[in-house]
């Protein structure tokens, strides 16, 4: 590459451009110098910090949402392209961390373990969520992936004197970088198919999403293409949870910190869903032969396990894990519909992406306040009469737990119809059938978790007196008025789902 | 302000306020009472603000119109539609609402669930707003149920006495069977004219386009039956003076359960003559049934209760003969004078500690001035005396009765007169009784002997709404006392745009102001259908009886009064009919023995269907299908759960496995 190659390359370099990815890794850097010189008696502002910076970010980027945003075009030499959906995902990351970091106060404040760190990891993990899903180029791509999920390794595990935290750690250490292996092999082949300059179209920048994207479409049919995109494909559903890569999910969840089991499945699973969205309708468009019926066979078993194995679990990190499991699988529905190209697919997903987040948060909300000292033993028994000690907990679980199966007039609900109605104008009718199956399946476990918490009494008598489970104090007006926001903006959702998102 | 924001502020004060309570304040007591009652102020402001703004055209349409859902052509709009039929009805809630939250703070001052209670009245002014502003059936349906649950919640206020639960359940469940001929008329509807939406409907009906529809008409009739309480849905009005007297007065006696009338008056146009005929018979009829049924109770709140049966059924008579504007006018009246006697009787409840029998009352006049003369302000309005409120609705509703069935030639409508104007003899019989029997004599008890005059949170109201609403809010209507003020914006005591629809109903386009709305009517059955008093008052001058329409209602009134004072003395301790005639006094009670029918059906035919219904559920569905089904995904989950070892050497093998999958896939071999 000459020289002016290179000054049209930083042309494109417009930091300006990332300002919010540029502001959240400020923001982590803030809590860290505060980490290094604050006084220990004055360390309890960093959470503060943490937060009310995000908030700040959030509400400049929710603020933004509305305006018209035109696509930049490929920034930093082809690293990075803005689409459609980049602000909503802006926002969804940074409303998703401020959340985890909540949460993480009130988990912190019952573990004997360093602070600062998670809020500074929790931050960074976002800022590179949010450049994940506009990476335009595999090394991007890689490079923020990898950012991701090497603060998860640190995060599930955060809880060191846990043997469950522990294990989970070291359980998503080696599953992620096999899948992590399987995805750069994937990536390897695409580069070494697209290099060759014996193929039509072979390019030189084989990273690149579009040039990578005009050379598949000469192409589709070179083995070593189909191969390359189904090692990647196998690296994302590891993201994901998709079916045969869930095997982690219950595991990692229960062991992982109940904040840090929130991340993995909100922040972690939409970031893999946007990758994608991104590699179907962009470099892998061509492959449509092959990636729906690839999609279509793991959305239906990822559904379908996902609900059948939840059923019977009495502990609840894991009935969240397996039921996330099902909720990537009706998500899958969603980007089948979207290779076949139907546009209303891409903003169901998101919509469904962004109910999930409400009704998730209100959910582990809950939990978290319920949880004691030993955080992954969190079972079911444990919300026994729940309504009658705590109401108002009750009713946001009613809520979260409502609106994750799906129940009008919850923003589930819609999600779920947004993506069936997906679904269906793509003409996917057994996709359609088994997610119904899998709904249907749901509200078992989903309701389950409710009759506890409103209905069942403690079989024997002698039971009342002496509670094997913790027993939380009152809820404090700041967990009150945001669990609340949550439920709130989860019953609005489902009620004037109009104009969020144009239409 | 833009009236669209108002709208939007009008309805959000009292949802924020029932929120605020339900989650800070459930045990706030005193602060709960406050928020509430600032809420009902502001609404009180807000409305009159609207009122005052208005420049008479109807706003609707889509700039006052959000979409809610929309599925294709399909679509469920949120919005409003504000005439003059909303603005007399925005003005009653708003300003007779107000007074009764005022008028709760006192009365409930020793009560220890004042945030549940406060909240729920709360919820009510919410759910009324809605019910007055809302644009189309859909929306008005669901206020309509918001409604029905506020006023279960508060009947039910005292939920530890048996029959306090018992009665909101009934409440609940009679108004179900209302609202399911409601909602299958709204969809009959929709089905029919392809939009629910008032104006539209309208529209549609003016233009000759579509023909209104009696099948429509008559279920969502029902709708009106369950509400307001008509046969044969009329039984659970009087158990619902289990309530709290400020939720009687507020709820069951001038907001709600008017609401009826009100949603009939709203889709008047797409009332055939069929169906008004029906509903003149049924109200009719229970106008002077209620009246005689009040007679056989001694609990002065039930007695009140089937009053407001009987008026509800005045309301009835006058929309069934076609007069809307009259319906609605005796509506406001009504909400004056009623909630002033449910008032009174609060205040007397709450002085006698919570005695309810009239018979252990007595001499409560010297004991409770304010109380007395309200009480006797409301009962000469309610009995229509000349000069206060009621006479200028009630006597109009019964000579408009005679008029159309001159003007028609048609006898039947001169039976419609007999019935009403003997409900006019049983107002004053019972209200004479009452009056007689708590407020004269001697205190039959000891609770009365130590009652003493309520404090200013509850006489204040009593002044405003008994003394000067009860006696001056039918002046607009009189010949010689409509003057007018504040530049015109109010006559007499009212707002004018709030008298506009009571005085002229649908015709207001004749002078111009409301052109192209319903006057047009393509079969009006006589010559002032779809008006209101003035029309009413044209058919009484043509029957050329005007005379002898006044003076026998007046006859009947004093006869009433009269007898009453003979009959049952001052301050009696006894029903002095119950002691000579207990075989008529019983019937009275009885109410038609419909509480016994009904429980009869539900016991001996619904319950056994039930039964035999529930045996089917048990084997097929919840054996065969559910339990069958469940089972078998258990089973798979105790497999698939079994997957999960833990090992983590076999989790690498399931992502070789996996990837093994994909690529199998890739090359064509799946």
């Amino acid at each position: 590459m000459n020289y002016n190659g290179f000054q049209e390359l930083a042309a494109t370099n417009q930091w300006s451009a990332i300002w919010p990815e540029l502001s959240m890794a400020g923001i982590g850097l803030l809590v860290l110098c505060l980490d290094l010189f604050l006084p220990s008696s004055r360390k309890r502002l960093i959470p503060l910090v943490a937060i009310f910076g995000q908030l700040a970010l959030l509400a400049v980027l929710v603020m933004g949402c509305g305006c018209a945003t035109e696509s930049t075009g490929p920034l930093f030499g082809g690293m990075i392209e803005s689409g459609p959906y980049t602000p909503y995902m802006r926002a969804f990351f940074v409303l998703s961390s401020t959340l985890v970091c909540y949460l993480g106060v009130s988990y912190l404040s019952r573990q004997n373990l360093p602070r600062s760190e998670f809020y500074l990891l929790t931050i960074f993990v976002s800022g590179a969520m949010m450049l994940l899903v506009q990476s335009s180029n595999f090394v991007m791509l890689f490079v923020s992936l990898e950012t991701v999920t090497i603060g998860f390794y640190v995060l599930v595990s955060y809880c060191r004197y846990s043997p469950f935290s522990l294990e989970a750690g070291l359980k998503y250490l080696i599953l992620g970088a096999l899948s992590s292996a399987i995805l750069l092999f994937g990536i390897v082949l695409l580069y070494g198919a697209a290099s060759n300059p014996a193929l039509a179209q072979s390019t030189t920048d084989s990273m690149n999403f579009a040039a990578l994207g005009k050379f598949i479409a000469a192409t589709p049919e070179e083995p070593l293409v189909l191969v390359g995109a189904v090692l990647v494909l196998c690296g994302i559903c590891f993201k994901i949870g998709a079916v045969p890569f869930q095997i982690w999910v219950p595991d990692v969840y229960q062991g992982a910190p109940t904040p840090v089991t929130a991340f993995l499945a909100v922040s972690s699973k939409a970031a893999g869903f946007l990758v994608l969205m991104n590699l179907v309708a962009g470099p892998f468009a061509a492959l449509s032969k092959l990636t729906v019926p690839l999609l279509s066979a793991i959305a239906i078993i990822t559904i379908l396990f996902g609900n059948i194995t939840a059923l019977g679990q009495r502990n609840v990190k894991r009935v969240i894990g397996l039921s996330g499991i099902a909720h990537a699988g009706y998500l899958l529905v969603g980007v089948v519909a979207m290779a076949v190209g139907v546009a209303l697919a891409p903003w169901a997903i998101i919509f469904y992406l962004f109910a999930y987040l409400f009704a998730s948060f209100a959910v582990f909300g809950v939990m978290v306040h319920l949880a004691g000292v030993e955080d992954e033993i969190q079972e079911i028994d444990h919300y026994q009469k729940l309504a009658e000690r705590q109401p108002f907990l009750a009713g946001v679980l009613a809520i979260g737990l409502g609106s994750l199966a799906g129940i009008p007039p919850l923003a589930g609900f819609i999600g779920k119809l947004l993506l069936f109605i997906a679904a269906f104008q793509a003409e996917l009718y057994t996709l359609l059938g088994a997610a119904i199956i899998g709904v249907v399946i749901s509200v078992y476990y989903y309701f389950g978790w409710m009759r506890e918490a409103f209905f069942i009494k403690p079989a024997l008598p002698g039971d009342e007196a002496r509670p094997s489970y913790p027993m939380p104090g009152a809820v404090g007006i700041i967990h009150k008025l945001t669990l609340g926001l949550l439920v709130v903006i989860t019953v609005l959702m489902g009620l004037f789902q109009r104009g969020i998102f144009g239409g | 302000m833009d009236t669209l924001a108002l709208f939007n502020i009008l309805l959000f004060i009292p949802l924020v306020s029932a929120g605020i309570i339900a989650l800070f304040l459930r045990r706030g007591g005193i602060v709960a009472a406050g928020v509430s009652v600032l809420a009902a102020l502001g609404i009180a402001v807000v409305s009159f603000m609207i009122l005052f703004g208005w420049n008479g055209e109807p706003l609707g349409g889509d700039h006052y119109s959000y979409t809610w859902l929309e599925f294709g052509t399909y679509q469920i709009n949120l919005g409003y539609y504000f005439t003059y039929e909303s603005a007399t009805m925005l003005a009653v809630v708003a300003f007779v609402g107000f007074f009764i939250h005022v008028f709760s703070v006192g009365y409930m001052d020793d009560d220890q669930n004042k945030g549940r209670f406060f909240g729920g009245l709360s919820i009510f002014m919410f759910s009324m707003l809605g019910i007055v502003l809302a644009s189309n059936l859909f929306m008005i349906f669901i206020f309509w149920e918001l409604v029905g649950f506020s006023s279960y919640m508060l009947i039910a206020h005292y939920w530890d006495k048996d029959f306090a639960a018992a009665a909101s359940k009934k409440a609940f469940i009679v108004n179900r069977i209302g609202d399911f001929g409601f909602l299958v008329g709204i969809a009959w509807a929709y089905h029919y004219f392809g939009t629910a939406d008032f104006a539209e409907i309208n529209a549609l009906i003016a233009s000759g386009e579509k023909h209104a529809v009696t099948g429509i008409g008559l279920l969502l009739m029902c709708g009106f039956l369950g509400k307001s309480a008509q046969f044969p849905l009329q039984v659970w009005l009087t158990d619902a003076m289990a309530g709290p007297t400020p939720v009687s007065a507020l709820i069951h006696a001038a907001t709600m359960v008017a609401a009826g009338v009100y949603f009939m008056v709203r889709i008047f146009f797409l009332l055939t003559p069929d169906v008004l005929e029906v509903i003149m018979w049924i109200c009719a009829a229970m106008a002077m049934l209620a009246g005689f049924w009040a007679l056989g109770q001694s609990d002065i709140k039930k007695s009140l209760a089937y009053s407001t049966l009987s008026h509800l059924g005045y309301m009835g008579t006058a929309l069934g003969l076609g007069f809307p504007g009259l319906a609605i006018m005796h509506m406001a009246m009504h909400a004056c004078f009623k909630a002033t006697l449910f008032l009174c009787s609060g205040s007397v409840i709450h002085a006698c500690h919570h005695e309810q029998d009239m018979f252990k009352m007595g001499g409560l006049w010297k004991k409770m001035p304010i109380t007395g003369t309200a009480f006797l302000f409301a009962t000469l309005s309610i009995a229509a005396v000349p000069m206060f409120a009621g006479y200028y609705s009630k006597d109009t509703i019964i000579g408009a009765a005679f008029g159309v069935g001159a003007e028609t030639g048609n006898s039947a409508y001169y039976g419609v007169w007999a019935l009403v104007l003997i409900a006019a003899l049983t107002t004053s019989l019972y209200m004479g009784r009452m009056f007689y029997v708590v407020f004269l004599g001697k205190p039959n008890s000891e609770k009365a002997e130590h009652a003493h005059e309520s404090n200013l949170w509850m006489t204040v109201p009593l002044i405003v709404l008994g003394i000067f609403l009860s006696l001056g809010a039918g002046w607009f209507a009189s010949s010689t006392l409509d003057f007018k003020w504040a530049n015109g914006e109010m006559t007499a005591m009212l707002p004018t745009d709030a008298t506009t629809f009571m005085m002229d109903g649908y015709d207001v386009a004749e002078d111009g102001s409301h052109a192209g709305d319903t006057a047009h009517h393509v079969d009006k059955p006589h010559h002032g259908y779809g008006g209101g008093f003035t029309a009413a008052h044209h058919a009484i001058d043509a029957s050329g009886q005007k005379t002898m329409l006044e003076g026998s209602s007046f006859a009947m009134m004093l006869l009433g009064f009269i007898f009453t004072f003979f009959y049952y003395g001052l301050g009696p301790s006894k029903d002095k009919l119950q002691t000579q005639l207990p075989g008529l006094y019983n019937a009275l009670a009885k109410h038609g023995w419909f509480d016994d029918i009904y429980d009869w059906y539900v016991a001996e035919v619904q319950e056994r269907f039930a039964n035999i219904l529930a045996t089917l559920d048990q084997l097929l569905i919840s054996g065969l299908l559910v339990r069958g089904t469940a089972g078998v995904a258990g089973l798979f989950g105790m497999v698939s759960r079994s997957l999960h070892v833990g090992n983590i050497h076999g989790y690498v093998y399931w992502f070789l496995a996996g990837v093994l999958f994909f690529g199998a896939f890739a090359l064509g071999m799946l």
